[in-house]
């Protein structure tokens, strides 16, 4: 493919009027685009207007019944209703505590270190509650591995503790799924009359913490026919025995991305879900980070079939099938063997094509020698082993591959699983225990299993809810959220983290590891104590882990939270056979459609499925919300384009999917970067008992996976895509195509208007696919790029073109009337794109802290997503195998702000500090600001979202009639943050640039009567961010953080040229691609 | 005929007798007094605060050389240690000393002096602006000056100006019949107050009156001004705030450093009521109730264990222990006329009525007090900040608490009530390294 990018690296005025003009003269594909009247519709548009059918299709929800006589009666109670409220003003009680905690000022926040544990997900927080009640996360700096950094799940993990789709109760579940509450003495009392001499099995997840693992012991002492079994529902089982095979350890060796200045990534989504995203996108970013214009930075080669969010950060995709991989991997060893003269290794077949630029990829690596890093994320076992074999020759081993820390994030066997089913096949198991997993959902094995479990006299499930593998056992013993529990987490070989807990258990929960000890009559927990499993881990503390940390005491780690042990370096040495391996690689399979299923993003195998900010949370590529959907190649089913790749219509396309001989209809996407020939998927959708947001949304694919000969489970397979059946699906949501900034072009043949957003990236040779290339770069100056060779000569068109803007801007009809800001504060944002790697935390932090609300699938659909904060996705470059920018875009607090002129009633209007306020009880939502937006950052509350209102009247379900509108639960609501307002219906909303944060922070300042610091006002989205791209301050502080982000000469403003003046300042983006590998 | 340029002669003398003349110490006085003193002292210069009034100091201190007032005011600690009588019987009075200000100059503290006598004789009002003829915004000014004597002008005028126009309406009525104009009638008074002119102007005057009537009630509506419920427990401020001088942070701790000034928890009155068993006022009616929150157990001194599980009966039963004992002890005798027993009985009712409600039916537990203050949702508003920052008295605000029996609801709390006093008040930027930056 042509790259036209690689001549317009810096978007100049000129430029731009010369592609437009082109574009104009070759857009060849205007009928199908006019065909589509959304493209007439869809520009310019901040709101989708609601339709008349989309109004009486809710008339069962009843709203627009109201006919002339419930009028009346409505006006007759409302006027009514007025009078007698104010008649009377209503009598408001002050309950204070009756004995106050010493550690509880009301109105002040108090920070608890903890840890977010969910199976291998892990990451060490600050817990923020307000009055006992845990309402925000914040990462921990102490911890060496997250630096501070949080992932988009543990920010939405507060949500989780008040999901009152929780287990309530110790509850015994009989055959047809009915659960009875019973009492936990009950529950302890038939459990150990039933587990006596039983051969157990405990099945979990992952468990990082030291002190679960010695509660299982100490149950296993006491049950001597007991086992622990350990499944990652997205396993790297082939990884950890590779790493057994290898170096003797089976421990996720310490890879260093921090260290390395190339790295080469066969299928390994490490910035997205593998192994530990926090950590290695910190790492990442380190090397990515541009303070001038001569800064170095790593190379990074991605080496897939679809396109990952790791994927999408790469410098050069390399797209192979899946099951090329191996293959790919085998090439490249033998590529870089000839050139350094190493012995090779017998070849595997792969098409010239990718042999080609595997062989520039060699050379990078070899340039880079002990300074690279190849990882793979597939689960073969020979695959992985030829990945440390590439390391080797590469003589990474001991720098960016060793094992001084290294990771126990994955700990599960896929044949440990496997042999437990045949165990239970076999009626030899007599009781099963299940902590945290959900095997009768999450696993290719789950057919069999679930038959098998019916050959298990007692089954217990410990899950926090009543999943799909709880609904089957016979006890359920809920553990608490951990959130609510006592314990430790140990990420990586030395690295401790405490939990604690925030508030005390919602429901009548009761910690697993403490079920475990109780059932097993441990003697080293006292049963009449208030928190037995506090001493008990405090205990394993005192006797086996404190001492490992330098002058560790309880009390203090327990404030920090965070205790490193002092580092025994792991010698790690390579003894391998990698000649062997290569007879046990996956096949290359020529022919045929082949479908990835990969961990999503936000949902992870399903168990973050009922989380609704998550599900909310759009996919960072396809920027679709509420479900998963089949990515396809943009040349699939020929011409053709889905209408879902636009993701502007209502609806999306489904077509049909057949592999292990079942058909099913899934909803398709045009993918940019997916390779011809093959489809990819998420996993973690379909779920069947989730709870009430995550039931029945998307589709299950687990059982489309399948298991290799070794018994690793494999995460492709071959299937039949049926051509679009004309399917519809209603309420497709992807909002990329919502807010847009892009800009109308009028084409010249038909004189009607087009999307510039697609145009921009028309050209000649893409005739046949131009179609619909998503959210392109568009000719407004909202995205810089530039590659890393011309990155001198790109800064300098940037300053030219900059300095035109300010020229063009220079005059004012109102001389001397400038307000310059230039004494107290002048608030200010600096985001880095080349840091932003596109994850989503941001916006997940910033729904947390500013009580945005969750809308659902059909109001998404309908442009009425709430985000304050969204990151939009623009591709550049080749069109079949893009680059990626992201852009997070939140209100830009503009000086010349053009909402603010057009509001009719002032309730958006600027603070002497550079902020646009809104006033939301002034608003009367004309929505005139958000029209007036350039950067399309205004939300309207179309319905009562967040059920603020006194009548329910306005209040929207999620997506069943039977939801509840978002927040509509008290318990729910529980998540508020009380320093900010909860909007009611009818007003505008948008990003405050975090107010209370920064009136919290001044506030503290001027108590303590000291001029402001950067640490004192930090936004929700800053400080949740892993890769410290974003950077908030005040401008006038010179020498502050954002003062020395200003300076770097990479910056630039979007849409500078319409002299609004925003205070949000980011850098071009800026890549190490190496053009040839294109083509 | 015309009355206008008559009633136009009225308003230019009106407005010419508005104009106020100001000393320019006075001035400088005032802005020494509000950087200063306006923290302690009441600035109507008539009522204490947490210091005495002001006005009448100067005369109070006549006895004693005029040096002795300036010492008091640059340090009155070192004069109190001197034993000067004034300063020891104002210690005496007041338990505090009062804050150093050694840089005041003698002509500073002739100035703020000035100040004070001007305001507290009322000869200093607010500096009004020059008023030239025309110049209609100086003279509806509400001040001080504006008083009686300038109704009587205004009545001494409207008496002139009648007198004008009986002139006028005479000399008309003659020159019309000298014109021999047949049908010309002298006018009287009634044909006066019956002219368009007269009835337009009078409904003018009552559009005007009645449109700011109502748009400034309707600005009150929901204001809770004077508003004073009843609450659970008769606690009164005056005793605590202004009899026994309790720091109004010891209770309200989060003033100084929250949001909310916060509402005691029964654990903080049990600081002092753990001792203090029985009120000087309402005897064990009131305090029992605080332990019959908490559960402490007042015969024992300590605290009921497991109280959270404990019925209303058997609660009841501790407590009406407790209150017979008590009026046995009073009275000095061993058995409980039926009297006694009614009055037993009537506390522990009157106990259970405040301490339970619908949503609480248990005795133990918090306290349900009746909010008084309540800022509507959109409000940010921060106790630290004023208090902490700004150094705002308690009283300015919430009024003379100390002086309550009943706590009402001070200050109408509207959004013109805050506003008006951000605009007079002066941040305290001086000493406050945040504003250096």
């Amino acid at each position: 493919m042509v790259d036209w990018n690689a001549k317009n690296v810096i978007i100049k005025i000129k430029q731009i009027q010369r592609m437009k003009n082109q574009n104009i003269q070759t857009w060849v594909d205007e009928k199908d685009l006019m065909e589509e009247s959304f493209v007439q519709n869809l520009e310019g548009q901040e709101f989708d207007p609601i339709s008349v059918e989309s109004i009486l299709e809710d008339e069962k929800s009843g709203f627009i019944e109201t006919n002339r006589r419930d009028f009346l009666k409505l006006l007759g109670f409302g006027v009514g209703a007025a009078t007698l409220a104010s008649c009377e003003a209503p009598i408001k009680k002050a309950i204070p505590y009756t004995v106050r905690p010493d550690s509880i000022i009301p109105g002040v926040a108090n920070y608890y270190a903890s840890t977010f544990v969910n199976g291998g997900d892990v990451c060490p927080v600050l817990v923020k509650t307000r009055e006992g009640r845990p309402i925000k996360i914040e990462g921990n700096p102490l911890a060496s591995y997250t630096k501070g950094g949080t992932s988009a799940r543990a920010q939405a993990s507060v949500l989780s503790l008040y999901d009152y789709n929780r287990t309530q109760n110790p509850a015994r579940v009989s055959g047809d799924g009915k659960t009875e509450s019973i009492s936990w003495d009950e529950l302890d009392t038939a459990v150990k009359a039933a587990l006596v001499g039983a051969r157990v099995r405990i099945l979990s997840s992952t468990i990082l913490s030291p002190t679960a693992k010695k509660a299982i012991q100490d149950f296993c002492v006491k049950y001597p026919n007991s086992k622990h079994i350990t499944y990652d529902a997205v396993s790297s089982s082939a990884l950890l025995d590779a790493s057994q095979k290898c170096f003797g350890e089976r421990n996720i060796p310490d890879f260093r991305f921090d260290l390395a200045d190339v790295i080469v990534s066969f299928n390994a989504d490490f910035l997205g879900t593998w192994i530990s995203p926090i950590e290695y996108a910190s790492q990442y970013a380190s090397k990515r980070k541009l303070d001038s214009a001569t800064a170095s930075m790593s190379k990074h080669f991605q080496v897939e079939s679809r396109m990952s969010l790791t994927g999408s950060n790469a410098d050069n995709r390399i797209m192979v099938r899946p099951s090329e991989q191996g293959a790919a991997m085998v090439s490249l060893y033998n590529l870089i063997a000839s050139k350094i003269g190493s012995t090779p290794i017998p070849n595997a077949e792969l098409n010239e094509t990718a042999k080609a630029k595997l062989n520039k990829v060699a050379d990078a690596l070899i340039a880079a020698k002990g300074k690279s890093l190849v990882v793979c994320g597939t689960n073969n076992l020979s695959e992985q082993i030829i990945c440390f074999g590439l390391n080797n020759i590469l003589g990474n081993i001991g720098s960016t591959v060793s094992f001084s820390k290294p990771s126990y994030q994955r700990q599960g066997s896929d044949q440990d699983f496997s042999n437990l089913i045949k165990e239970m096949q076999s009626s030899s198991v007599d009781a099963l225990i299940v902590w945290n997993a959900n095997p009768v959902y999450d696993s290719p094995l789950a057919k069999d299993f679930t038959a098998a479990m019916a050959n298990v006299k007692l089954k217990i499930s410990l899950n926090q809810s009543l999943d799909e593998t709880s609904s089957v056992c016979n006890y359920v013993a809920p553990d608490h959220h951990y959130l609510e529990s006592w314990g430790d987490a140990e990420a990586k070989r030395g690295c401790y983290s405490l939990i604690q807990p925030t508030i005390n258990p919602l429901f009548n929960t009761r910690q697993a590891p403490l079920s475990l000890l109780i059932w097993a009559d441990s003697a080293s927990i006292n049963k009449l104590s208030d928190q037995p499993y506090y001493e008990y881990l405090k205990s394993n503390w005192q006797s086996n882990i404190l001492s490992k940390g330098a002058n560790a005491s309880w009390d203090k780690t327990l404030h920090d939270g965070y205790l490193e042990a002092d580092s025994s370096a792991g010698s790690a040495v390579f003894s391998c056979n990698v000649n062997e391996a290569v007879a046990t690689i996956t096949k290359s399979n020529a022919t045929g459609t082949e479908v990835e299923f990969y961990e999503s993003h936000n949902l992870g195998s399903g168990q973050y499925a009922n989380n609704p900010w998550l599900m909310e949370l759009p996919d960072p590529i396809t920027r679709s919300v509420w479900g998963n959907y089949l990515a396809v190649s943009v040349k699939f089913d020929g011409d053709r384009r889905f209408i879902v790749s636009n993701g502007v219509k209502e609806n999306g396309e489904l077509i049909s999917f057949n592999a292990k001989g079942e058909t099913k209809s899934i909803g398709a996407v045009k993918q940019f970067g997916q390779l011809e020939g093959t489809s990819a998927i998420a996993i973690g959708y379909g779920r069947t008992k989730a709870g009430d947001c995550g039931t029945d949304i998307g589709t299950d694919v687990f059982p489309y996976c399948s298991v290799d000969a070794l018994g690793y489970i494999q995460y492709f397979t071959v299937a039949e895509l049926g051509n679009s059946a004309g399917i519809i699906e209603k309420n497709y949501a992807s909002v990329q195509h919502h807010h847009t900034l892009g800009v109308t072009a009028i084409e010249k043949s038909s004189g009607k208007k087009i999307n510039a957003d697609e145009a921009a990236l028309v050209d000649d040779f893409f005739k046949p696919i131009a179609k619909g290339f998503q959210g392109s770069l568009t000719k407004r100056s909202v995205i810089r790029q530039s590659n890393h060779k011309n990155l001198k000569e790109s800064v300098e068109a940037l300053h030219e073109e900059r300095a035109d803007f300010q020229k063009l801007n220079s005059h004012t009809l109102y001389p001397g009337h400038d307000y310059k800001y230039n004494s107290g504060h002048h608030w200010g944002m600096h985001v880095d794109l080349n840091s932003c790697i596109g994850c989503g935390t941001c916006a997940v932090a910033c729904m947390a802290e500013n009580n945005v609300p969750v809308v659902g699938k059909k109001e998404v659909s309908r442009h009425h997503e709430m985000t304050w904060l969204r990151i939009d996705r623009y591709y550049y470059g080749d069109v079949e195998n893009p680059n990626v920018v992201y852009q997070p875009l939140m209100c830009q607090h503009c000086n010349n702000a053009p909402c603010e002129n057009v509001c009719p009633v002032n309730a958006t209007n600027h603070s002497a500090d550079g902020l646009n306020q809104m006033a939301y009880n002034r608003c009367v939502g004309t929505r005139y600001c958000a029209n007036n937006c350039p950067f399309k950052v205004r939300r309207f509350n179309w319905y009562d979202f967040t059920a603020a209102d006194l009548f329910p009247v306005n209040q929207k379900n999620l997506n069943k009639e039977t939801d509840k509108p978002f927040y509509a639960d008290n318990i729910v609501r529980m998540v508020l943050n009380p320093d900010v307002t909860v909007r009611s219906r009818g007003v505008i909303e948008k990003c405050s640039f975090c107010i209370q944060r920064i009136q919290e922070g001044k506030l503290n300042a001027k108590k303590e009567q000291r001029a402001l610091t950067d640490n004192d006002v930090k936004t929700a989205c800053q400080t949740a961010c892993p890769t410290g791209a974003i950077t908030f301050g005040d401008m006038n502080n010179e020498g502050g953080q954002l003062s020395k982000k200003l300076q770097n000469p990479l910056n630039y403003i979007v849409l500078e040229e319409v002299n609004v003046k925003p205070a949000v300042t980011y850098t071009m983006k800026v890549n190490n691609r190496d053009e040839s590998l294109d083509a | 005929m015309n009355c206008k340029p008559f009633l136009n002669s009225i308003l230019i003398i009106f407005l010419s007798t508005a104009v106020l003349s100001a000393a320019p110490d006075l001035d400088k006085g005032k802005t020494l007094f509000k950087d200063n003193c306006a923290s302690c002292h009441n600035k109507n210069m008539k009522d204490d605060m947490t210091g005495p009034a002001l006005g009448g100091a100067k005369e109070r201190w006549a006895s004693y050389p005029k040096e002795d007032l300036t010492k008091w005011m640059r340090n009155s600690q070192s004069l109190i240690k001197s034993g000067h009588p004034r300063a020891t019987e104002l210690f005496a009075k007041w338990k505090t000393t009062m804050t150093p200000f050694p840089n005041l100059t003698d002509q500073d503290i002739d100035d703020v002096f000035a100040y004070i006598e001007g305001v507290n004789n009322g000869t200093y009002g607010p500096k009004a602006a020059v008023a030239g003829p025309g110049a209609a915004n100086t003279g509806t000014s509400s001040s001080s000056g504006f008083s009686w004597w300038l109704y009587g002008i205004f009545a001494l005028l409207g008496i002139i100006a009648l007198f004008l126009w009986n002139i006028i309406s005479d000399l008309n009525y003659s020159k019309s019949k000298s014109e021999g104009d047949s049908s010309a009638h002298k006018k009287t008074v009634f044909d006066l107050l019956t002219s368009k002119t007269v009835i337009g102007f009078v409904l003018f005057g009552i559009i005007l009156f009645g449109g700011y009537t109502t748009v400034n009630n309707a600005i009150s509506v929901g204001s809770r001004k004077n508003y004073a419920p009843d609450q659970p427990i008769k606690f009164s401020h005056a005793t605590h705030a202004g009899l026994n001088k309790v720091d109004c942070n010891y209770c309200h701790d989060g003033a100084r450093r929250s949001k909310q000034s916060i509402i005691p928890g029964s654990s903080t009155c049990m600081n002092c009521h753990a001792a203090i068993k029985v009120g000087s006022k309402y005897g064990t009616a009131e305090i029992t109730k605080i332990y019959a929150s908490i559960g402490f157990d007042p015969e024992k001194g300590t605290y009921i264990e497991n109280y959270n599980k404990l019925s209303n009966e058997d609660i009841q039963q501790i407590y009406s222990k407790w209150i017979a004992s008590n009026i046995l002890k009073e009275k000095k005798t061993i058995t409980l006329t039926e009297g006694d027993q009614n009055e037993v009985d009537r506390q522990i009712r009157e106990l259970t009525a405040s301490l339970t409600s619908e949503e609480k039916p248990s005795i133990a537990g918090p306290i349900e007090w009746v909010r008084i203050h309540n800022l509507p949702d959109h409000v940010y508003f921060n106790h630290s900040q004023h208090v902490t920052v700004g150094k705002v008295a308690c009283q300015q605000c919430h009024g003379k608490i100390e002086n309550m029996e009943v706590v009402k609801q001070y200050s109408p709390l509207s959004m013109g009530w805050c506003i008006n006093c951000h605009r007079e008040t002066d941040v305290k930027f001086a000493d406050n390294k945040y504003y250096d930056a």
